[in-house]
């Protein structure tokens, strides 16, 4: 946990006082928080070291989306010891790491700290809107260059009031949209050969869930399928009978869903129970961690979901050419832990901000960086990355491909790639198979 | 037939409920304590029980009966050590402590664990259901919390009312400094209260873990739910709790059945209207 400055040791200190303003701010204190960001003690400030600023949910409901965070820091630090040319310069590297508590208002303090007191030169940000929003509407404010990821593009543009076809001067993204998910379910859909065109929608009353009700289900209609909602219930509901009582009722055969993972832990289980046994099961935003299948167990066999990044995607590093799988083997070597696909991600988060700070005539100018960023066109570990040619500027779209889980070899549970049409150059690791047979 | 389902399915779910509550509503019983850190002793107890698991070779039902009395030894230990110490400052003392272990509990099983999600796998058990006719299926786990529940609420019942000890509880209750005098020790009568809420809450959070699964940091969302069944049922009163959880349940299961996005709001204006037109509870009597 705690802020970890990776570069200095001096831990124990600061998570005292991190603990300590920890518990003052949640009873009301609050202000305290902000002296702890000013206790950093190593860094040099010299023209030649470029600082980059990494901010994520470490700890909190949202920590999965971290769990590599550590090792990409080191693997990157390593891939760049001996520095790189910028701006006619050698230049050394320095990351800075800040954790947002899974925390929105804990995302934007940390990132002021980075900004004013580091003084970092670029700041990285990923794991959902809840980190991506505060910490680029941050950015944008004080005019610092900023690329995030894992937040689909409309809740990353529209949830900070982008305007349409300008977009923004300091920050960009790269991930999926509403669209994206279309390509990558709807023939998965097909394919699995469904006798009704209803689909079953566990969609509760929270941004990411309305977005998939309003964009995804339009998009449903437009291609002749009717979603059955089963209604916006609340996050953190612990019975889902009268969902799956509407589903069972609509004998739909075809089951889609934007839940939190723990509800989904508990529907599915209820599903079970309650024997709704629908034909594919295409989910979003849970399952996306080998944690949550290996929960789920048997459960867990063929339910597919949207794969942005895997091991067997045939990309490979623009640091240091390491492709795909060297990565997630060489995470999984270290760390004793399976791949997720938010390894790519912040991996690619680092490549980008490496590029911009290259390609810039003075890597210490935040105006020229941010329009490389904004311009940015590489192909890197994530593939290729166009940001000229997104939905909206400063936007790069991913296509995620079909992949369900299935027992694994090397782990229990294991993603096959089992519908590529979204992306062709991703290998197919099987066919289409019922959830439920 | 969908609305009779409704109501079983609330029923089953406000078993757990209660069941849950009830380590809540003993603490504050005897002691009055609101234990701020009741949900993520749950999810250490899922924890705990994980770890057992994982390196043992005892099946689930066995680590179900080991959990409960480690846990009850270790609720013992707590008390003498910790929340005793913090008893004679005040109720604010004893607030800020549990709130404090709360947020200890959920970093250090951040820690130890990683924020992963995890289940305690009980196979058929967790899937399963009797299913009476094609809309009704009453899980087998569900009927196991009601179960729980009514069985456990009542055995307190009767530990208080006819064993010596239980008596003692009552008087320590009442009036700490009388009973001394007459003989019983508080700290090791309020030990063995917070031993048997220790003991409900493992039991509670492990159904739920094998309901659903858990996390690190999903035990403040818990503590909610039970601390609703509680004010509902009254405080300090245990039949309350079980009514409290059985009410709570039915309202968000039944109004789930007709708008599922009113679902908890409804358990939350249930809970307000009592604090406003009830706020001694349905069942307004002690504990113990």
């Amino acid at each position: 946990m705690a802020d970890n400055d990776l570069p200095s040791g001096d831990l124990d200190r600061r998570r005292f006082l991190h603990l300590a303003g920890l518990g003052a701010a949640a009873i009301g204190g609050s202000s305290i928080l902000s002296a702890c960001g000013g206790l950093k003690g190593s860094g040099s400030s010299s023209s030649d070291v470029l600082k980059i600023g990494l901010v994520s949910p470490q700890t909190g409901p949202l920590a999965s989306f971290a769990s590599s965070d550590s090792f990409i820091v080191k693997n990157i630090q390593d891939a760049l010891r001996n520095g790189f040319s910028a701006g006619g310069k050698k230049r050394k590297i320095e990351i800075v790491v800040k954790d947002t508590q899974s925390n929105s208002t804990r995302a934007t303090e940390v990132t002021k700290q980075l900004i004013s007191d580091e003084k970092v030169d670029l700041v990285v940000a990923s794991g959902t809107p809840d980190t991506t929003n505060p910490v680029a509407d941050q950015c944008e404010a004080s005019g610092v260059p900023n690329v995030t990821t894992i937040a689909p593009w409309e809740a990353w543009f529209h949830g900070r009031g982008g305007t349409s076809g300008e977009g923004f001067t300091y920050t960009t993204l790269f991930f999926l949209g509403m669209e994206q998910f279309a390509d990558c379910f709807f023939p998965m859909w097909e394919q699995v050969g469904a006798t009704s065109k209803d689909v079953a929608a566990l969609w509760p009353d929270d941004t990411d869930a309305n977005a998939f009700r309003e964009g995804l289900g339009e998009m449903m209609r437009q291609e002749g399928y009717n979603p059955v909602d089963g209604g916006k219930y609340q996050d953190g509901s612990t019975d889902f009978s009268a969902q799956i009582a509407k589903f069972k009722k609509s004998q739909a055969e075809l089951f889609t869903c934007t839940p939190i993972p723990p509800d989904f832990q508990a529907y599915w289980k209820q599903a079970a129970q309650q024997n709704f046994r629908p034909k594919l099961a295409t989910v979003a935003k849970v399952m996306l961690f080998p944690a949550e299948a290996e929960a789920l167990g048997q459960l867990s066999n063929n339910i597919a979901t949207d794969v942005w990044w895997s091991p067997s995607h045939p990309y490979e590093s623009s640091i240091d050419g390491t492709t795909a799988t060297q990565l997630a083997d060489a995470f999984a070597a270290e760390t004793g832990n399976q791949w997720t696909q938010a390894l790519g991600s912040v991996y690619s988060l680092f490549e980008i901000a490496v590029e911009a700070l290259k390609k810039a005539d003075d890597p210490k100018d935040k105006d020229d960086v941010a329009e490389k960023l904004r311009t940015m066109n590489y192909s890197g570990i994530s593939g290729p990355l166009d940001f000229t040619d997104g939905p909206e500027p400063g936007v790069a779209i991913q296509h995620p491909v079909g992949g369900q889980w299935r027992p694994g070899k090397k782990f229990d549970w294991d993603v096959v790639i089992v519908e590529n049409s979204p992306n062709p150059d991703v290998p197919l690791g099987g066919d289409v198979e019922p959830t439920f047979a | 037939m969908d609305l009779l389902n409704a109501v079983l399915q609330g029923l089953l779910l406000g078993g757990l409920y209660a069941l849950f509550a009830t380590g809540l509503s003993i603490m504050f019983g005897v002691m009055r304590i609101v234990n701020l850190a009741h949900g993520d002793l749950a999810v250490v107890a899922s924890f705990l029980a994980l770890a057992l698991v994982t390196n043992t070779f005892l099946p689930l039902w066995a680590v179900v009966l080991v959990a409960i009395p480690i846990f009850s030894v270790l609720g013992y230990a707590l008390q003498r050590t910790l929340i005793q110490r913090s008893l004679g400052a005040g109720p604010l003392a004893t607030l800020l402590v549990t709130f404090g272990l709360s947020i200890v509990l959920q970093n250090v099983l951040l820690e130890s664990f990683s924020a992963d999600t995890r289940t305690l796998e009980a196979g058929s058990f967790a899937t399963s259901a009797i299913e009476l006719n094609d809309t009704i299926s009453l899980s087998y786990i569900g009927l196991f919390g009601l179960v729980a529940a009514v069985v456990t609420i009542v055995a307190i019942q009767l530990f208080v009312s006819r064993t010596r000890t239980g008596r003692m509880m009552r008087a320590a209750s009442d009036d700490p400094e009388t009973a001394s005098v007459v003989g019983a020790s508080p700290a090791h009568i309020y030990g063995i209260a917070t031993a048997i809420a220790f003991a409900t809450v493992a039991l509670a959070g492990l159904i739920f873990s094998m309901r659903s699964s858990f996390d690190p940091s999903i035990g403040p969302s818990r503590l909610l739910f039970a601390f609703e069944a509680v004010v509902i049922g009254g405080l300090g009163s245990l039949w309350g709790t079980l009514l409290g959880g059985l009410a709570l349940g039915l309202t968000q299961s039944v109004v789930s059945h007709y708008d599922p996005a009113s679902a908890v709001l409804a358990g939350h204006l249930v809970f307000l209207a009592v604090l406003a037109f009830r706020p001694q509870g349905l069942i307004p009597a002690r504990a113990v």
